[in-house]
């Protein structure tokens, strides 16, 4: 029987709506029709990648619990992509787009698929059942939204609190509605900091994945409450603005906060630069084994396994060719930790790494 | 003169296309990818082309169905939860449009009434009316969730749309009603919603009629004696809905004005001899067909995944409807039946149907 493993970042609700999977279908259902489909890719179409991730794969590889995304940004369409979904002209459309997100989340929930949890109470709850599972346990979820678009401004924190929402990233890639993102030189705008007072007024948790140096800083500076990073790797092994500095990391662990670990190739190899598409090689080079290094990076400069967690982020827009060699599904991550037991990590750290630590995140933030 | 447009997917258009259609059209055109616009055509449908053709109340969709076809619009789906997803993103559309002031929910004949007096004389803000209204069911996931959609503002569902749904068979397929169907029809009955006989097939319409006997209306449709093709309603079929008092909306789409057109080419790759007059032509049909103007109305469905190329010729935007009157006008008809064709049968024919 494996060990209870959170994952940090999935973004089911894009794959069930944009790329049109229907995520309680089995890993190979979906591969045979998918494979079908590939020869029909238009001219300005992206393959999505084979897919990793569904619900099923996710309970066989007793990922019980995740945090899964609301995701849609304000951002001028990427060249080449033009039709790329989570990219849009309008912070009315984010927000329609976020909201189908929850929609479909709320209909795997109506159907026992998963088990929505928004107090600490479910959270226990989704933690036992996984002691015993049954093939039939749905899965524990987190909502968490990644750019903070889709909420219209300060005034619709508390409904989508209400509605479950517990962990935000203010941005995401470029410049959206409440500051600078990943690949965007600058901070916050002003509007952000209403924001984050009414986020106060809850117990969320800022994620601060996907903020650009200067917002991450401005973040910390401004906001007191809770915070993590659900899926970023570490600059000093690769380099890109994308990653945390050590001075990121160390910054983040001082507020208790736990820094997931990404499984992409984008994000584990050096040789791959975010702005130069000529480094973006079409399959992955690096196994399970370079996530390691970041997890021995990040317990190294802390001094601790209390940070570090898994946020795959497996679904985000690839598929297995990027992910590492030796992972053919989500369900490999039991496989990682292994790995991480081989290394030399007692039973006790891989525990916190598989689960542990982003409990106590949530535990903390949940008992104020 | 006051438009009421019976079938507009706006959301479709902002959600899945990524349009800012608070813009003009001129300038959705420009942001447009080349992909986009050989796909999905030129806009021609935004909130200022609206406002341009005094277009001020509108059934907007939500749009999503059980349809593995769909590799495109990404609306069609593989389970009814994604159903709901995209649904609920194209209500949340209209929620967020409202929040801004573009528009107003019609919820009931009271909100109506007030609509249709603001747009009396419009200024150059007043909020569009928008009647919710649903293409395809399947975004309902069950007759327990009925309530929940009349709640948000649903007034109006068609039963199926294309392909193979889950309450009944759509166009392009045979077959009718599905066993979940009646338990559904059962449920829009309690709640008074009404039903669009739109994209049914030829046994789905009657099994429809037969078994529902709730408000029935059909959104966006011509005429079968013009165009040959499921699609378009037989002269049966016309006298049906006519004797249920329902109203059926001209669509503009000229894949359903043009014999000739062909299927499965796109829009920019042909041209149609098809014009405004060749819609006034379908209503002309229904109206010497049941020998008053009283059932006929406007649904372009405009923007519904296709653009001007696939549009009459001479309609560059929806603003053009206000050409609309002249053509009638041309051909005899008074000016009380051309406002019933542009507005009133369908506001009396909702009036009615909430005043129940």
């Amino acid at each position: 029987m494996g060990t209870l493993i959170i994952d940090g970042h999935l973004d089911m609700g894009f794959n069930a709506l944009y790329n049109r999977r229907d995520l309680t279908e089995t890993i190979q259902s979906l591969r045979e029709r998918e494979d079908s489909l590939k020869n029909l890719l238009g001219p300005y179409e992206t393959d999505p990648g084979t897919v990793t991730v569904s619900l099923p794969e996710l309970r066989r590889g007793h990922i019980g619990i995740m945090l899964a995304t609301i995701m849609c940004r304000v951002q001028v369409p990427w060249p080449g992509k033009p039709n790329c979904h989570n990219a849009v002209r309008t912070q009315a459309t984010a927000y329609a787009r976020g909201q189908s997100h929850l929609a479909y989340y709320q209909a795997l929930e109506r159907e026992g698929e998963v088990a929505w949890i928004k107090t600490l109470e479910d959270l226990e709850s989704s933690v036992a059942a996984w002691e015993n599972p049954t093939p039939e346990t749905p899965v524990g979820l987190i909502l968490s939204m990644e750019s903070a678009d889709p909420i219209l401004g300060p005034d619709q924190v508390a409904q989508w609190w209400e509605d479950g929402l517990r962990a935000v990233g203010i941005t995401h890639f470029g410049a959206n509605s409440y500051g600078h993102g990943t690949g965007a030189p600058g901070g916050l705008y002003p509007t952000a900091y209403p924001l984050l007072d009414a986020f106060a007024d809850t117990n969320m948790i800022i994620d601060l994945t996907h903020a650009a140096d200067t917002a991450f800083w401005q973040i910390l500076d401004y906001w007191e409450g809770p915070v993590h990073a659900s899926h970023c790797n570490c600059r000093a092994l690769v380099p890109g603005q994308r990653h945390l500095s050590d001075e990121m990391i160390k910054a983040l662990c001082e507020r208790g906060g736990v820094m997931g670990m990404v499984f992409v190739e984008s994000m584990l190899s050096p040789q791959w630069v975010w702005d130069d598409p000529r480094t973006h090689c079409p399959n992955a080079t690096r196994a399970m084994k370079a996530v390691v290094e970041h997890v021995d990076h990040v317990c190294q400069l802390t001094g601790n396994t209390d940070h570090v967690a898994i946020g795959t982020d497996l679904d985000g827009g690839f598929g297995r060719e990027l992910a590492p060699t030796d992972m053919d599904t989500v369900n490999d991550l039991q496989k990682f930790l292994n790995i991480l037991r081989e290394r030399g990590y007692s039973e006790e750290d891989v525990a916190k790494i598989a689960h542990g630590n982003l409990l106590r995140l949530f535990r903390n933030a949940w008992s104020k | 003169m006051l438009i009421v447009d019976s079938h507009l997917d706006l959301a479709f258009n902002a959600i899945q296309i990524n349009r800012d259609i608070t813009q003009p059209a001129a300038i959705v055109r420009t942001h447009d990818h080349q992909s986009s616009l050989y796909r999905w055509g030129s806009a021609t449908v935004t909130f200022p082309e609206l406002r341009k053709g005094r277009v001020g109340i509108v059934f907007g969709t939500v749009m999503s169905r059980i349809d593995h076809t769909d590799r495109f619009g990404r609306t069609g789906m593989y389970s009814q939860a994604q159903c709901y997803g995209v649904g609920h993103g194209h209500y949340s559309f209209y929620k967020a449009m409202e929040r801004e002031g573009v528009l107003k929910f019609i919820h009931n004949a009271e909100d109506l009434d007030a609509m249709v007096a603001a747009w009396q004389n419009p200024s150059a803000d007043t909020p569009f009316g928008l009647v919710l209204a649903m293409e395809s069911a399947d975004p309902i996931l069950d007759p327990d969730h009925v309530s929940e959609w009349y709640d948000r503002g649903l007034r109006i569902v068609s039963i199926s749309h294309y392909g193979n749904n889950t309450y009944a068979q759509g166009t392009d397929t045979e077959g009718g009603l599905l066993p979940r169907g009646k338990p559904l029809l059962d449920a829009l009955k309690a709640s008074g919603i009404i039903v669009d006989l739109t994209h049914t097939t030829d046994q789905g319409f009657w099994g429809i009629l037969d078994y529902y006997d709730g408000p029935v209306a059909a959104s966006h449709h011509n005429c079968r004696a013009l165009v040959p093709g499921q699609r378009q309603l037989t002269d049966e079929m016309i006298k049906a809905i006519v004797e249920r008092n329902g109203v059926i909306g001209a669509a503009f789409d000229v894949w359903m004005l043009d014999p000739d057109w062909k299927r499965g080419v796109l829009g920019c790759d042909q041209t149609t001899k098809a014009t405004l007059e060749t819609v006034v032509d379908h209503i002309d049909h229904i109206v010497q067909l049941v020998g008053s103007a009283n059932h006929c109305g406007i649904g372009t469905d405009l923007d519904g995944g296709y653009g001007q190329e696939q549009s009459p010729r001479d309609l560059n935007t929806i603003a053009d409807l206000q050409k609309l009157p002249s053509l009638f006008k041309k051909r005899g008809y008074k000016d009380e039946d051309i406002s019933k064709i542009l507005s009133n049968n369908w506001i009396n024919f909702l009036k009615k149907t909430w005043s129940r």
